[in-house]
């Protein structure tokens, strides 16, 4: 027992040293994986507070990009407004509409905290639980696609971004139609990889890219980017298809956290698919 | 100047500007400044390894509370800490520390902040990126960010350090 305690006496700046590391890393590779507790990311009260001031005070700077971002959004809404049509046809007064039935509504918020140059990154955004936010939501820009929520607390929530390693969202390339999933290798904020696309089948360069909205996370045809480059993957008939994101997420500012109100229909219906048999 | 209030708000001064500024400046090419390592050498001479790593951890946590890194900036902050009394053994004067001076430029010369200061910051930059990046195929992009972001990283700790630390009068 006497050596134990000399051993610990003698070895305890190593022991200490070992005991922070493990809890350092155990925290920083689970949350990675899952998160669980939310005080010490940029969800929790204090640091979700200091980052929407420190954002109150360098919102402006950029003020006159997002206005006039945001006044194109607003042209192009106004244009789908009742009264920006001409009638055409009197007579006929549809009451009750039938063949269409809200599927995707949006909540707006603000990105307060972002970074776009380390390998897995993270946006905060100013609403949370009280504004009706779940993990699993979408987010979009209008510009194009942002990410998934990862976290939320109650006024607070982070997104796992685009730019991180595991993404996977679904997308699909117009005007062909092929699906791939999107992923980003950490190099450059501007550009991003769709992998899974076989090489007999021919791309025009600059085609759009837009999410598939197969998984009900994302809706059908928000935009991703355009494919700036196709090169050949060695030894697989497959290619390597580098995308030019439409979003700059170094300035990102307004976005919107998509709220799907038939996803739980849809995972129930697709719940069912039995599972496949191993031979 | 009390000691511990000095300190103190170093420790406040370096976390608000490591959280609040440079965890928001995107250069490209990887480079990310970090100049919470400063405090570390700042520190007392005579001031244990065990408090020096808690301090450290401290600090560190609290960044990553600010940059959803969760623990990789109080991994890399322990790392240095558990360093420092190894690397200022190696360089240490003929005549050992004095304690009445501390690890800044202008009271042991600019050749030891250098050698002691590069060295600690080469290590937390390596460990930090390693950590971050993780993955083995992608060792050059590491060895890329550690190379590209130590000289400015240095070179921004230096002004800090002529800010926050008052030069002795020539006697």
């Amino acid at each position: 027992m006497r050596n134990l305690f000399a051993f610990f006496r003698r070895f305890r700046v190593f022991l200490v040293f070992i005991l922070m590391q493990i809890f350092a890393l155990t925290t920083y590779f689970s949350f990675l994986q899952y998160p669980r507790a939310q005080y010490l990311t940029t969800a929790s009260a204090v640091a979700g507070k200091t980052l929407a001031i420190r954002n109150d005070l360098t919102k402006h700077f950029n003020l006159g990009r997002s206005n006039s971002a945001l006044q194109w959004e607003n042209k192009w809404l106004r244009e789908q407004l009742p009264q920006s049509f001409q009638r055409l046809q009197y007579g006929l007064v549809k009451i009750n509409d039938t063949l269409f039935k809200q599927q995707y509504e949006y909540i707006p918020g603000t990105v307060i905290n972002s970074t776009v140059t380390k390998r897995n990154n993270y946006f905060t955004l100013n609403i949370g639980k009280a504004q009706g936010i779940k993990r699993g939501m979408g987010v979009f820009s209008d510009k194009g696609v942002v990410g998934i929520i990862h976290n939320v607390s109650d006024h607070f929530a982070v997104v796992k971004s685009v730019l991180t390693e595991e993404i996977n969202i679904d997308v699909m390339i117009e005007p062909i139609g092929l699906f791939g999933l999107l992923k980003w290798n950490g190099e450059n904020h501007r550009k991003g990889t769709i992998s899974g696309i076989s090489n007999d089948m021919h791309i025009k360069k600059w085609s759009k890219v837009f999410t598939r909205g197969g998984s009900g996370i994302f809706p059908r045809g928000i935009m991703v980017g355009k494919i700036e480059k196709l090169r050949p993957v060695e030894g697989k008939p497959l290619w390597d298809v580098v995308i030019r994101f439409s979003e700059n997420y170094a300035s990102l500012q307004r976005v919107y956290v998509i709220k799907n109100l038939m996803q739980e229909e849809q995972t129930e219906l697709e719940s069912n698919i039995p599972p496949d048999v191993e031979e | 100047m009390n000691v511990a209030v000095k300190y103190g708000v170093r420790f406040l001064l370096l976390v608000a500007l490591q959280a609040l500024v440079l965890n928001q400046l995107e250069l490209g090419f990887g480079i990310q400044f970090m100049v919470y390592p400063l405090l570390i050498v700042l520190l007392p001479f005579e001031i244990g390894t065990i408090s020096l790593m808690v301090i450290a951890f401290l600090m560190g946590i609290l960044i990553d509370a600010f940059s959803n890194t969760y623990g990789l900036h109080a991994s890399s902050a322990v790392v240095i800490a558990y360093f420092r009394p190894l690397i200022f053994n190696t360089f240490a004067p003929r005549d050992g520390y004095d304690p009445l001076k501390e690890g800044n430029s202008y009271d042991m010369g600019f050749r030891w902040f250098l050698s002691t200061f590069g060295l600690m910051l080469l290590i937390h930059h390596f460990w930090f990126f390693l950590l971050e990046i993780f993955r083995f195929d992608e060792l050059l992009f590491v060895l890329q960010k550690t190379l590209l972001s130590l000289p400015l990283s240095f070179l921004l700790c230096l002004i800090i350090q002529a800010m926050i630390v008052s030069k002795p009068k020539e006697r």
